[in-house]
């Protein structure tokens, strides 16, 4: 489509015609996902040099214009332009490559990785660059942390800052671009003032330099500030686009809320009963500070805020979920402290939580299990479920609630958002609480569930129920409520009667328009700033700190093995044991290495072992039969058994998508049973192969074993590839964020498929130098090796859980291992005693680790708190 | 209209079908081995096979339980070798029969604690703990017996390890495994704790927030299987009437292929005891052929192998095209 057709179809639409300025537009754009209507008919466009704000309550489909522009959905109906031309962004890349930029609210970053390589991970012309050149990317980054203001070390993992400060890194990555369009969603939602002001002094200076922009947030100072356009969202549909100096905020909060409360709520006159829950200066860590509230029996108090104020903390504070830092919560005049949510459930409370896919329902489970599960012990008839008692349990709160079902047996992933809610109400109700919390009941649900659910509510509290109703959807909380309070930013606004509140006073309160005067005095917008300059800078602490910490550990360790045993037996010192030792350490470190290789992309191959036993027969074998091909192609073989092992392990894994730890476990046994019937109950000894062979491991130059320099020469090229080419640092964004990976458009399955072929090939090579070490080859080649080369991965630091790891550490951990087993020898120890040792290691290792993670999680908490 | 309480053919018939499907395989297999492998059907051979899974059956049942709550326990074979090493030593010690049989239990169930602490105090995965269980259990077994064996039994366990029942083809040392196995089945299905075992398996976070004690939970899971690898180290001493550091390297594995061809999904909150026994017998009658047709150990182990991979290779296919046709069919009708 071009130009001149686009604006033909606006002009015969009667919608605002194209303007030249500007650069991106959505024009009719409607989007719906499943039964939702998201938007419908939006229309509204960026121009160079002015930035337009765009408000609307929780739900008007902000974020989902958002992704639009974004590239992450496409519209149902409707277009996206780019300077006057349709298009259609299949992807994220898509939209990047049009020269929109877009700084996320939940950014998907990677936090193991380095804040530097955060900024510039999965853009195209990253991508072009295969190799990274540290200097250069390093000056880059500074640029963009200073230009945010961030004070860190680039260097330092993105997980050593805090929540604010990872914020502002989104940002930073979104001006890395040098972009024509900028996409700001929410993007001051947990920064600092301070932050904040150094964020617009950048859009201001993206304004001179003709940047369009959008921004998307709450707090109308912020946007009266900086827009010099407003579009109103309301129930997904544009109800006004308007310059900021001529919208007056009153207008704005008349036309976001606009609707008149015509749906009639049922409500019944308050029949205050006794006190049920009092919550006195209640405070949790950075979430919310200082809430105070009472609950009678009866009432219906309602909770009003954006989303991000603390409600939903508060509620799990209550629950038992989480710990409170500070205040008190007391039931029927007792205090209380809960330490879980059984604990909770047992003075009555119940909470409705608002994430029902996550955290209310098991997927996997049919109505009938998942109403029960709240009450399985009194569904039991002489210690057996019985299925009977289970949905006489549950079926009055589903008939209450009008449930369309077929069948109990019916598995919830088939129902509607508003049946599924409706069998998470029955399995909260049949606990018979007197406390009932509800987090956004009404969330993603259509009309007539809606007031079936409204109308058990009602009922509810008529019966004496307390209870606490968490919502975004203003008239359900002005309709439904006795009472409300307001919480913004973690601390308790407003509070107001049901006769005195309005839409507009509790949008007010929630997004701070006017300071109110019922807010506390102390509106906190200094202290973190103190807090934040006091502090050194913790990125830097934390980085650099760790890594020298986890390495020193080990070395301090090995150390601490080496100098008892060589004080015993001064032979371990010895060159010959030395040399020994080395050679170990180098047959070890090569296929230690292939693991990590594996295991940083959050994947295991348990298949090493044997893959090595098999390449080390091929290699004996062909040599031995045919000497002509000499060492170099013996190698070769050798590695190519190993790669098409690796190839096949990652194949299934990738294509036929079943996980890691099947898949290897059962060639694990394939490749050994392979490696059984080539060898045919034989074995291949040192007098049967070519001297060249058994000399291309143990020959020395300059005294030091070829094994050892071939060992070294790979560890440093494996280094330097995972350090410096793109692909390297992929392999640990996959680990670290797998879905981040695929957002950011790193090709998960081709990477994972070349770490597992790499892991096959170094197996495969070592395999050869192993036969070439060993000498006599047979079919229990590296038998039960799999134990020892995990265990030096995970003592080196090497994370299962992927996105983190050192070859550093891995070469320590293997020397650590191999220390303990020669001193163990040497020492006269019984070597079956070594088994019980390696596994006493790993636990210390992976015990202390988790200790130590712990700590410093605790420290940054506090430091910020 | 009321609704019915009985099952839609949805989701039922989607597992009916693994069952189903390893029903036959296990039937055919059996099939082929009664007619062309000589000597499968001798009371001596079936004996002989039901005899040789003895341990393995034991420890398959509380193996499918952890992994169905999204655990895993490698150290179930060490812990079988070190219980057996205890209870040879007590025995050797002259401790009564009965006293040796009830501390070796106890130790079992120390042991499976141990691995518990660490994974719900700690928080550490179970993978890496039950690893290093793996090696530091068996290392403890060398620690206490070294390299050598306790060979001298009472009578009445040895032939506890010989002795068939009656004149049946059944041996007494899977008679352990015929009294679990229902237990275990009632309680994964018809009970509380079964149920929140799958909820855990299923959706951690919703079973936390429906009030389920998790830790507790997980706890008793790795003390249960600590205490069957116990009674499997009792049985495998009792059938080779040796105690050594060295029985049933490997085990482990056997058992973990034999849960996961049993259905058990490898994420958690899926798969039923019913598939698991029929992999059982399944894997059970492959080894057996095998060996019969003096093909050995490793080799079979190829096999199994294989027919772990292609299983899954299988399952995930199907119920990809079977989400397909789900969505195929359910959008017409879609409330």
């Amino acid at each position: 489509m071009d130009g001149t057709t686009v604006a033909a179809r606006a002009a015969a639409t009667s919608k605002p015609t194209f303007d030249s300025r500007a650069v991106v537009s959505l024009q009719g754009a409607t989007k719906v996902f499943g039964g939702t209507v998201a938007i419908a008919d939006v229309s509204f466009d960026l121009r160079a040099g002015d930035v337009l704000a765009l408000l609307g309550e929780n739900g008007a489909g902000k974020s989902t214009c958002v992704k639009l522009l974004a590239g992450v959905h496409q519209p149902t109906a409707g277009d996206v332009l780019v300077e006057g031309q349709v298009r259609r962004f299949s992807s994220p890349q898509d939209s990047q490559r049009s020269g929109i930029a877009v700084m996320h609210q939940h950014p998907g970053l990677f936090p193991d990785l380095s804040i530097a390589e955060n900024l510039f991970i999965g853009f195209e012309d990253e991508k072009a660059h295969w190799l990274i050149d540290p200097r250069k990317r390093l000056a880059q980054a500074r640029g963009l942390i200073d230009l945010v203001g961030l004070d860190c070390d680039p260097r330092a993992p993105l997980s050593s800052l805090r929540t604010s400060e990872q914020q502002l890194v989104e940002i930073a990555r979104a001006l890395s671009r040098n972009a024509r369009v900028i996409i700001m969603d929410e993007p001051t939602a947990a920064l600092s003032q301070r932050e904040v002001e150094r964020l617009f002094a950048v859009v201001a200076d993206l304004r001179a330099h003709d940047v369009a922009m959008m921004f998307v947030g709450h707090r109308m100072d912020e946007i009266y500030r900086i827009a010099d356009r407003i579009a109103v969202l309301r129930d997904g549909r544009l109800v006004a686009t308007e310059r900021a100096s001529e919208l007056s905020r009153d207008r704005a909060i008349q036309l976001m809320v606009g609707r008149s409360l015509d749906g009639l709520y049922p409500h019944n006159p308050q029949q205050a009963g006794g006190l049920a829950l009092s919550v006195s200066h209640l405070s949790q860590g950075e979430a919310f500070q200082d809430v105070s509230f009472d609950l009678r029996a009866g009432e219906i108090l309602g909770f009003g805020g954006l989303v991000g104020s603390g409600r939903t903390e508060v509620a799990r504070v209550l629950f038992g979920i989480d710990q409170p830092s500070a205040g008190a919560i007391s039931i029927d005049g007792q205090p209380v402290q809960f330490g879980s949510a059984k604990q909770a459930m047992a003075h009555g409370l119940a909470y409705v939580s608002e994430d029902r896919i996550g955290q209310s329902l098991v997927m996997d489970f049919a109505i009938r299990a998942n109403a029960s599960l709240t009450v399985l012990d009194q569904a039991t008839r002489a210690g057996i479920l019985s299925p009977g008692r289970e949905i006489a349990l549950a079926e009055p709160y589903l008939e209450r609630l009008r449930l369309k079902f077929s069948s109990y047996e019916q598995p919830v992933g088939a129902l509607s958002g508003g049946n599924q809610q409706k069998v998470v109400l029955s399995k909260w109700l049949a606990t018979r609480p007197r406390i009932l919390i509800l987090d956004e009941p009404t969330q993603g649900i259509d009309v007539q569930t809606k007031a079936d659910v409204h109308a058990m509510i009602a009922d509810l509290a008529s019966q004496g129920m307390a209870i606490i109703l968490i919502s975004s959807e203003l008239p359900e909380l002005l309709g439904m409520c006795d009472r409300m309070i307001v919480l913004r930013e973690g601390r308790l606004v407003a509070e107001f009667s049901r006769s005195e509140a309005t839409q507009e006073k509790v949008i007010r309160a929630a997004t701070g328009a006017y300071p109110t005067s019922t807010a506390p005095a102390a509106l906190a917008a200094s202290a973190p700033d103190e807090a934040v300059t006091a502090s050194p800078p913790i990125a830097e602490l934390q980085g650099a700190r760790r890594f020298a910490h986890r390495e020193l550990g080990l070395v301090a360790a090995i150390a601490a093995v080496v100098i008892p045993v060589v004080l015993i037996n001064p032979r371990m010192l010895s060159p010959i044991n030395l040399t020994s030792l080395a050679m170990d350490l180098a047959l070890l470190t090569i296929v230690a290495a292939a693991q990590m290789l594996v295991l940083i992309t959050r994947n295991i191959d348990l298949s090493v072992a044997s893959t090595i036993g098999l390449c080390a027969y091929g290699a004996a074998s062909v040599i031995h039969a045919h000497p002509g091909i000499g060492v170099a192609g013996a190698i070769g073989l050798s590695c190519l058994i190993g790669l098409a092992c690796g190839l096949a392990n990652g194949l299934v894994v990738t294509l036929g998508r079943v996980p890691a730890i099947v898949v290897t476990l059962g060639t694990m046994s394939v490749f050994r049973g392979l490696d059984s019937l080539w060898t045919g109950g034989k074995q291949i000894s040192a007098d049967q192969v070519p001297q060249e062979w058994l000399d291309m491991t143990s020959a020395k130059i300059l005294g030091v074993p070829t094994v050892v320099l071939i060992a070294l020469l790979t560890i440093v090229v494996l280094a330097l590839a995972l350090r410096s080419l793109t692909i390297g640092r992929e392999l640990f964004a996959i680990g670290s964020n797998p879905s981040g990976a695929r957002l950011v458009g790193i090709p998960v399955e081709r990477r994972v498929l070349l770490a597992f072929a790499i892991a096959g090939l170094l197996a495969g090579f070592d395999g050869a130098l192993w036969a070439s070490r060993y000498a006599t080859v047979d079919a229990r080649v590296a038998s039960g090796y799999e134990l020892t080369v995990i265990a030096s991965v995970v003592v080196g630091g090497v994370a299962i859980r992927g996105g983190a790891g050192t070859l550093i550490g891995v070469v320590l951990g293997s020397l650590m291992l191999l220390a303990i087993k020669n001193g163990l020898t040497l020492v006269r120890v019984d070597p079956l005693w070594l088994q019980g040792v390696y596994g006493l290691v790993i636990l210390l290792a992976v015990g202390i680790d988790s200790v130590v993670a712990r700590r410093a999680a605790v420290s940054i908490k506090r430091a910020v708190s | 209209m009321s609704p019915s309480k009985k099952p839609t053919p949805t989701l039922i018939s989607r597992f009916a079908s693994w069952e189903g499907f390893l029903a036959l395989i296990t039937l055919g297999v059996l099939l082929a081995a009664a007619l062309f492998v000589p000597n499968f059907l001798s009371t001596f051979n079936i004996s002989q096979a039901i005899a040789g899974v003895s341990e393995r059956a034991l420890i398959v049942l509380p193996m499918a339980l952890l992994i169905i709550a999204r655990e895993i326990d490698l150290s179930v074979a060490s812990t079988l070798a070190l219980t057996s090493v205890i209870f040879g030593m007590l025995i050797q010690a002259n401790v009564p029969l009965g006293v040796s049989l009830s501390l070796t239990l106890i130790a079992g169930a120390a042991l499976g604690a141990f691995n518990g602490v660490l994974v719900t105090r700690l928080k550490l995965p179970s993978l890496v703990v039950t690893l290093g269980t793996l090696a530091m259990f068996r290392g403890i077994g060398y620690i206490l017996l070294g390299s050598g064996s306790v060979n001298i039994f009472p009578d009445a366990l040895t032939n506890f390890g010989i002795d068939n029942v009656l004149d049946s083809p059944l041996p007494w040392t899977i008679v352990p495994f015929l009294v679990l196995a229902p237990i275990f089945a009632i309680v994964l299905q018809k009970t509380p704790t079964g149920r929140r075992i799958y909820a855990i398996g299923g959706s951690p976070e919703t079973a936390r927030y429906s009030g389920i004690n998790l830790p507790r939970t997980i706890l008793l899971l790795f003390v249960t299987s600590g205490i069957t690898s116990a009674i499997a180290g009792i049985v495998f001493t009792a059938r080779l009437a040796n105690a050594r550091a060295n029985n049933a390297v490997g085990l482990e594995l056997d058992v973990i292929t034999i849960v996961l061809l049993g259905g058990v999904s490898v994420f958690g909150g899926k798969g039923k005891l019913t598939g698991v026994l029929l992999a059982l017998v399944l894997i059970a009658t492959i080894r057996n052929c095998l060996g019969l047709m003096q093909i050995g150990g490793d080799a079979q182990g190829t096999v199994i192998g294989l027919l772990l991979i292609t299983s899954l290779l299988i399952s995930n296919a199907a119920s990809r095209m079977y989400d397909l046709l789900g969505v195929w069919l359910a959008t017409p009708k879609r409330e």
